[in-house]
């Protein structure tokens, strides 16, 4: 594989993210969004309102369920106060994290590979000396490596944020526990990856950046049935679990390389691509 | 693979001599629709081919075969001696290729496009593209992001963007379409030049033909997916125009419908076309119009490209 052709098509593709209005506007604002405003506002409000009042029993069967489940040996539990806002930052605003990458994932995938095809430049790439492979590494790490680093990113922010809210309850920094840091060093990396993936998969069935996106847009339905889980009290996702579809995604992302691999020859993405 | 590609490469050396193209019972379908039939071209190295055809006709189609992007439902293509389908790869990066849509990045600047297809090809003097941009009047504009380009300019961008890594052969599909008539002009005018220079075999597809006749060395007419006709411009001429129709401007007055035994028609005052058996019957003509009368200007009328190439459509069509 050759390394300059590979960077080459990464700078150009991070160009064009940079270069884009409307690209940059969703890659800011939905990680802003999920893991600095609905996190702050969260814990503030259980901070500075009478949750407990207007919640009653629903909240107090959520912390029960938690009780039952977790041990927590590190910090103190004591008051509602406290667990509220010890669930929501472990279970609650983990799986809501979750729709960063995939969201920034999506973006960046379709733009790369559907984009290229609708601005009738994949045409250029396929006439050039590049061979296939090197044009998906690259355009699978030109997606991953932004969306990474937007999460990564949007890590740290919620972590200032979880901190500087969370500080006065607990006399010490809570965050980052081991949820989060499985989240972003394993499940993060490895949902980037799916959403990328599939949307490789899907960019050689659609004709446009639209289609792509409504398409791999479905990727967030189980995450989003994650958060409805969690916040209903239905099942609560740890680390264990949280380490379990971290090697799930792994092997489906393992079989979709294979598959993508197999299936994309210069000659079937040619006529499937350029009319 | 090396040593499969070289022998390879020998053994056609040996049976043909090297083309830098050749096509050898070439087809392609999409669907239940044909698009190519049966094609047989070789194409000399350093020669300048225009490929004629109506939309349709399945040149873009011919050019995407040649470069290893579509594979032909049969048949074999060699580059320069070279299997395409085992050594597509080593091939395009002696190939150069300006597509009809330009395919040039529009949020990114003439420099920036030209910067990246070079680092894609492999070209490490970035002097090139300095040369490329002002040999091409772009220079001035390299900043500014191709999107807001006029049609030519893009043209001439993708034309420079084709020539960056000094390929051996190149491609032009409908090179100088929404060219204005000076870039018309002056992109043909490079072409001959830098072949010229180079000896860079040239393939360009068109269906506009005046504009070939003045640079290509060798035509080939494609119809309906096959290939009709192919030659030079004089081996055209000799075989389809039978009569040559030459029109002079002059004072001479014909009202019988022949002079010097020569049929021929009053277009307007001053303007007479002869049908003359041949081209040789011209001076004679000349001679007998002159002893009496002035003569102003003579042209040949059926012997351009245009004529040729609808002869031999009509020709293709009765059979």
């Amino acid at each position: 594989m050759n390394r300059n052709v590979i960077k080459a098509l990464i700078v150009k593709d991070l160009r064009t993210i940079r270069r884009s209005k409307s690209l940059l506007t969703v890659l800011i604002i939905i990680p802003i969004i999920f893991s600095f405003v609905i996190p702050t506002a969260a814990i503030a409000g259980i901070r500075f309102f009478d949750v407990e009042g207007s919640m009653g029993s629903d909240a107090e069967k959520l912390i029960a369920k938690f009780l039952a489940e977790v041990t927590v040996s590190s910090v103190s539990l004591e008051t509602f106060k406290q667990q509220m806002i010890y669930i929501s930052i472990n279970y609650l605003f983990t799986s809501l994290f979750l729709l960063v990458p995939i969201v920034t994932a999506s973006v960046t995938a379709a733009n790369s590979f559907v984009g290229e095809k609708e601005r009738r430049t994949l045409e250029s790439l396929l006439f050039a000396p590049i061979s296939i492979k090197e044009l998906f590494v690259a355009k699978i790490l030109a997606s991953f490596l932004p969306s990474y680093f937007i999460s990564l990113a949007s890590f740290i922010l919620s972590g200032i944020s979880i901190n500087i809210l969370s500080y006065p309850l607990f006399d010490k920094l809570i965050f980052p526990t081991g949820n989060w840091l499985v989240l972003i060093a394993c499940l993060s990396p490895m949902i980037l990856l799916s959403t990328i993936l599939l949307n490789v998969f899907i960019s050689s069935r659609v004709k446009t950046y639209q289609e792509a996106q409504n398409i791999g847009g479905m990727i967030v339905l189980p995450v989003i049935a994650m958060v409805v889980g969690q916040v209903s009290g239905l099942f609560l996702i740890g680390m264990k679990i949280m380490l379990l579809l971290s090697l799930a995604l792994l092997i489906i992302n393992l079989f979709m390389l294979k598959k993508i691999a197999k299936s994309h020859d210069r000659h079937v993405l040619f006529e499937k691509q350029i009319h | 693979m090396k040593l499969t590609s070289t022998s390879k490469r020998i053994e056609i050396t040996e049976r043909s001599g090297i083309k830098m193209i050749s096509l050898q019972h070439v087809s392609k379908s999409f669907g239940k629709r044909k698009i190519l039939q049966d094609i047989n071209l070789e194409v000399e190295k350093g020669e300048i081919i225009g490929f004629l055809g109506p939309n349709g006709a399945g040149k873009t189609t011919l050019i995407r075969l040649m470069n290893g992007v579509i594979k032909p439902d049969s048949g074999k293509i060699f580059i320069d001696g070279l299997d395409l389908m085992e050594n597509s790869e080593a091939i395009r990066k002696r190939v150069g290729i300006v597509t009809e849509s330009a395919g040039l990045y529009h949020e990114m600047s003439g420099y920036e496009n030209l910067e990246f297809f070079a680092d894609i090809y492999g070209v490490c003097d970035k002097k090139r593209i300095e040369e490329l941009l002002f040999l091409f009047g772009l220079q001035e504009h390299q900043k500014q992001q191709t999107g807001t380009y006029s049609t030519g300019m893009k043209k001439r961008l993708a034309l420079a963007k084709a020539l960056l890594h000094k390929p051996d052969l190149l491609f032009l599909d409908e090179p100088t379409n929404g060219l204005d008539p000076d870039g018309i002009k002056m992109v043909l005018s490079y072409l001959g030049e830098y072949q010229k220079q180079t000896g860079t075999t040239i393939f360009i597809c068109s269906h506009v033909l005046h504009q070939l006749e003045s640079i290509c060395t060798s035509f080939a007419f494609l119809e309906t997916g096959r290939i009709i006709e192919k030659g030079t411009i004089e081996q055209l001429t000799e075989k389809y125009t039978k009569e040559a129709k030459v029109e002079i401007k002059t004072n001479l007055e014909v009202k019988s419908g022949s002079f010097a035994g020569f049929p021929c028609e009053q277009q307007s005052e001053n303007c007479i076309i002869f049908t003359l058996p041949s081209k040789k019957y011209i001076s004679g003509l000349l001679q007998e119009v002159l002893k009496n009368h002035w003569v102003e200007t003579v042209a040949l009328l059926n012997t351009d490209l245009e004529s040729i190439y609808f002869q031999v459509r009509s020709c293709f069509d009765e059979s």
